[in-house]
């Protein structure tokens, strides 16, 4: 009780305004520099299989001798059909499997993006495991063009291969799916979607087999020609669409069997080479962020993870000597690990930073510099609520202590004090330079709430205008719109805060425009801390590039106004997708193609959360500084 | 021009929902589904199973899914299909609002909230206008949501404020009426009935200059109110031909047997628990909710409308099966006592504290059963902290009110810090 009066004794003192700014920026820095100490040995763990039905590596492997003439086979049969057209190349698959003696059918797709079709057939064959009762499933897939759209021939052949390899066991006691999906990203979105029910009949068609749920899924991608290719390592590819994970446990098992049984060593996040230093292990976080972030598709696994199945791509990269048996006897492994669970993986993270193949950070220790991002907004809107509650100069401190004035001061100083019976004795008694005190402090203390809340809400609708926009247009017109936002941008705060002072010359007062600041800060920081716990990554980024909002506002000094309306230019979200696209070596234009099929095939909503909150926050802000010009 | 304001807020508010029905057709059915606007007693779609059954000659609780009043069937029989023709079920529940917001205006008008027979606040002169307080119930986001979700718990807080307003306008007769619908379709709006009763008696007494005896008062309208209730249960009897919808409706509301996850504090709670103690726990649960009404009604007796709207914002917590509809409907109920803000001193911590949890909430819904990586114990959290918002503004109201009773008591105290003992 004492402790509670104190702090509520404390929060008259005017000095509390002044330390919020602070301690935002104190706290954006500590979440920057949390992020720093997470690559080193004291905070980062080592892997561990959680699970202890999925036994890795505990089985002998058999997918060796003869089958790699059988492979070999698959490999040049596979390698005709690069010049088929898609039907013909269905049907040629479908016939290989059903020469396997397994349930065969295929599935045409269309979507409709940024005016063009994307359009191809995904074949798939599903073995019934001879101890199942076809409750479940696990699916084993090679995308006919891998993400590089190069043909995965040796990956579609080793799918055949291990399909022909796997019938003649026994042991399977879930269904095993076997998919060759057209392209890497919209044809298993198209697979997954169709087989729950999830599709758009009319452009998708659905499956005409089916077995249970699926419990898990790997991609093989493994583009050597006809000829072959000895590989290095296995580039272990996790990120799911909206940056979801899979669970650790996959992650670990296929590391596990690859490094320890196959003796293929591990690498992720394209870190090729990782030499376990700090900054290696920092650029892998960084990439893996960079990734999660973003939300993209990053292999044929990404569809799979939405709909809660774990998935990973193994792709073979470097030159080395490794050959396609030993990743099929990986492949064969990692199945009858997964072959063995008798539930769900649910048992590891399914929140986590990798650092290299065997190290990883999980959500306790990560989670807090995202959330500190966040609450350095929340901090600010509460303080900008109190600056907006009280009168532009701050009352001595003495007056504020009821006793020592005659004109009972309320508890609660953010609120006003009702014109009460003993106001206007007051005002007889002391003279006209103390009346007007009261008359002002209730002036200012009343909020007109009204108008802040109007407008930051509307920035919000109306920012709805370009995400519309840039996920509906047809792909000609995608640059120029660009650049005509890109141009538009810096202007609409200037052209907003001239209206603004044109239109209703007093109309957004000292106080409204403190309301402002406050309600857009408050918003953002809710849905930067919401949007942690669902994609850490791009919170955090976003917050980053946010965090000059918190400390601009208005005012009159034209130097100081031009320094921090430039610098929020520089900050403004179109221009930093235009340079992070660049210097990413990918064009804007890929970039907006991408987000659009991203939103109307993979169900992507990072262009949602740049569109609907960071733009609109970065608008406020920069309205707020541009209001000091005019 | 008072007029004028309302017909256009009316009008706006009016247009606002049924853009929406109309922009938007697959918004009705995604709210619906969301655990935090539609429970297992306040469903659109569970309702539309019911009518399915209903309208097929088959007693509608046979199915074991509706669990809501046997008369909202024929009100919803007469309308079209929802599923082919939506437009006049949209029509109607944006008619629902129209009115609950139309009654809210009413008690803002009848200026209850501050000045009552027995106690003037001193700060009475700070209050909003009831065009206001009625476009803050209008275009509450909880109100929207519950208004396009179809949920019927608008038709519930249609009665509730529908009670209100004609209590505090002193008519006896459709006030019992509203009340005995409202308790008939949701229950525990039968709680409302003492403070609302003094509500009325005061109304009354103000109005005709000589207070009527309070026992006869009491026993008159303890006696109508059984009555409407009685015909309402004997017509639902006829409808579905016996009296089995009792356990399906009330029963269900009592013994919890669906346990849905919602945004209350209830499910989480049974599913955790040994069979062995359910009972106990139920009868504790409802006691609970129960205790509030007399202590509450006799505390604050002088100012019965902000009890009956505290008593709201304890059953937006409380009950077994809240939904954002019954915060909604006492988040619109407490700008009707401004005079108390100035007291408060908690207000922009538990708005910030809802706010996050409303966004928090169906985020972390979404990890337990869409992403599979979170688990139930993310959501319950979330809704423990919803709750804790609103215990706060229910709290910081009491106290809030407490206080100002105590500035009219003792006028030497005005401003001066004072401590709970």
């Amino acid at each position: 009780m004492a402790l509670i009066s104190t702090i509520l004794a404390l929060r008259r003192d005017a000095r509390i305004l002044k330390v919020p700014p602070y301690l935002s920026a104190f706290l954006i820095l500590v979440g920057v520099a949390w992020l720093l100490v997470l690559p080193l040995d004291e905070y980062a763990r080592n892997t561990y299989v959680s699970e202890n039905a999925l036994l890795p590596g505990q089985v002998h492997t058999y997918f060796t001798g003869s089958e790699h003439n059988v492979f070999r086979a698959y490999r040049h049969e596979v390698a005709t059909l690069d010049q088929w057209s898609v039907e013909d190349r269905s049907r040629r698959l479908k016939d290989m499997f059903s020469e396997s003696n397994l349930k065969v059918a295929s599935q045409k797709y269309t979507y409709h993006v940024s005016g063009r079709n994307i359009s191809n057939q995904n074949v798939y064959a599903v073995l019934q495991g001879p101890r199942a009762d076809a409750t479940e499933a696990i699916v084993l897939m090679a995308a006919w063009k891998n993400m590089d759209d190069a043909i995965n021939y040796s990956g579609v052949a080793l799918v055949l291969a291990l399909a022909r390899y796997f019938k003649r066991w026994s042991l399977w006691s879930k269904d095993i799916i076997f998919l060759i999906p057209g392209d890497s990203t919209s044809g298993s979105q198209a697979w997954v979607d169709a087989y729950h029910n999830a599709h758009d009949p009319l452009t998708i068609e659905s499956l005409s087999i089916k077995s249970g749920a699926l419990q898990g899924a790997v991609a093989v991608d493994y583009p050597a020609g006809p000829w072959g290719h000895r590989y290095d390592k296995l580039h272990i590819v996790y990120d799911g669409t909206n940056g979801q994970l899979p669970n650790l446990d996959l992650f670990n098992t296929a590391v596990s069997i690859a490094a320890g049984q196959m003796g293929i060593s591990c690498t992720l996040q394209r870190m090729f080479s990782h030499a376990d230093t700090y900054r290696d292990r920092l650029q892998t976080i960084f990439r893996g962020m960079l990734s999660q972030g973003l939300g993209h598709a990053t292999g044929p696994h990404s569809a799979f993870i939405p709909y809660h199945v774990d998935a990973i791509t193994l792709v073979t990269v470097g030159d080395g000597w490794h050959d396609e048996m030993s990743l099929g006897r990986a492949v064969e492994s990692i199945f009858r690990s997964l072959n063995n669970l008798l539930e769900h993986l649910h048992q590891s993270f399914f929140f986590y930073l990798l650092l290299e193949a065997k190290k990883f950070v999980s959500i306790g220790t990560y989670l807090p510099s995202a959330m500190l991002i966040a609450a350095s907004f929340s901090i600010m809107a509460i303080a900008k609520w109190v600056e907006s509650g009280r009168p532009p100069k701050p009352p001595n401190p003495a007056s504020t202590k009821p006793t020592t004035t005659p004109s009972p001061s309320e508890k609660d100083t953010t609120t006003p004090e009702p014109p009460s019976p003993e106001l206007p004795m007051v005002v007889a008694k002391i003279g006209a330079e103390t009346t007007l005190l009261p008359t002002s402090s209730l002036e200012i203390t009343e909020r007109s709430l009204f108008f802040p809340l109007a407008f930051v809400l509307s920035t919000h609708f109306l920012s709805l205008l370009p995400l519309y926009t840039f996920n509906n247009l047809p792909q000609a017109h995608l640059r120029t719109t660009f650049f005509l936002a890109a141009n538009l941008t810096p202007i609409l705060p200037l052209l907003t805060a001239f209206l603004l002072r044109r239109l209703a010359p007093s109309r957004p007062s000292a106080q409204e425009i403190t309301l402002i600041q406050c309600f857009s800060l408050l918003f953002l920081g809710m849905i930067l801390s919401t949007l942690a716990t669902l994609n850490f990554s791009l919170s955090f980024f976003i917050g980053v590039l946010c965090s000059p909002l918190s400390f601009v506002r208005m005012t009159r000094n034209y130097v100081a106004s031009g320094a921090m309306f430039l610098g929020l230019a520089v900050l403004n979200p179109v221009l930093v997708v235009q340079v992070a696209s660049q210097v990413g070596g990918v064009g804007v234009l890929e970039v907006l193609l991408k987000a659009a099929e991203g939103w109307h095939v993979w169900g992507l909503w990072t262009q949602v959360v740049v569109w609907l909150v960071w733009w609109p926050a970065w608008f406020v802000g920069s309205v707020v500084v541009a209001l000091g010009f005019f | 021009m008072a007029g004028q304001q309302k017909a256009l807020l009316f009008g706006v508010a009016a247009a606002v929902r049924l853009l929406l029905f109309t922009a938007f057709p697959s918004l009705p059915t995604l709210l619906d589904g969301r655990v935090e606007v539609s429970t297992p007693v306040s469903s659109f779609k569970r309702l539309q199973e019911g009518l399915f059954l209903y309208t097929h000659n088959v007693s509608p609780y046979d199915g074991g899914v509706y669990h809501q009043a046997p008369l909202l069937l024929p009100l919803f029989s007469f309308l079209p299909n929802p599923l082919s023709h939506p437009f006049a079920t949209n029509v109607l529940f944006t008619l629902v609002d129209l009115l609950s917001a139309s009654a809210l205006a009413q008690v803002a008008d009848s200026g209850q909230a501050a000045v009552t027979r027995l106690f003037k606040s001193s700060r009475k002169d700070l209050k909003w206008s009831s065009v206001a307080i009625a476009a803050g119930f209008l275009f509450n986001p909880f109100t929207l949501a519950t208004c396009i979700a179809r949920s019927p718990s608008s038709l519930t807080n249609l009665f509730i404020l529908t009670a209100m307003a004609k209590a505090s306008q002193g008519a006896s007769f459709t006030f019992l009426l509203a009340l005995s619908f409202a308790s008939y379709l949701a229950m525990h709006p039968l709680l409302l009935f003492p403070p609302l009763l003094v509500l009325l008696y005061d109304a009354r007494a103000t109005k005709s200059k000589s207070a009527p005896n309070p026992i006869v008062f009491t026993a008159v309208h303890s006696v109508g109110l059984a009555a409407v209730i009685g015909a309402l249960l004997g017509v639902s009897a006829v409808l579905t031909g016996s009296w089995d919808f009792l356990a399906s409706t009330y029963g269900v509301r009592l013994l919890l047997p669906d346990l849905t996850p919602n945004v209350g504090l209830w499910w989480y709670f049974f599913t955790e628990m040994f069979d062995s103690f359910r009972e106990f726990f139920l009868g504790v649960f409802w006691l609970h909710v129960v205790s509030y009404m007399p202590g509450l009604t006799i505390r604050l007796r002088k100012q019965p409308l902000f009890v009956a709207a505290t008593l709201t914002g304890i059953f937006a917590i409380f009950v077994p099966y809240p939904s954002i509809a019954d915060a909604g409907l006492y988040l619109s109920l407490v700008p009707l006592f401004r005079h108390l803000f100035p007291l408060m001193r908690y207000t922009f911590l538990a708005l910030a504290n809802t706010m996050y949890a409303s966004f928090l909430g169906p985020a972390f819904y979404h990890l337990w059963i869409y992403a599979g990586s979170g688990n139930a114990n993310f959501f319950y959290a979330i809704t423990l902290v919803w709750s804790l918002g609103l215990s706060i503004i229910v709290g910081d109201s009491l106290y809030a009110a407490l206080r100002d009773e105590l500035d009219v008591e003792r006028p030497e105290l005005r401003g001066k810090e004072v401590k709970r003992i």
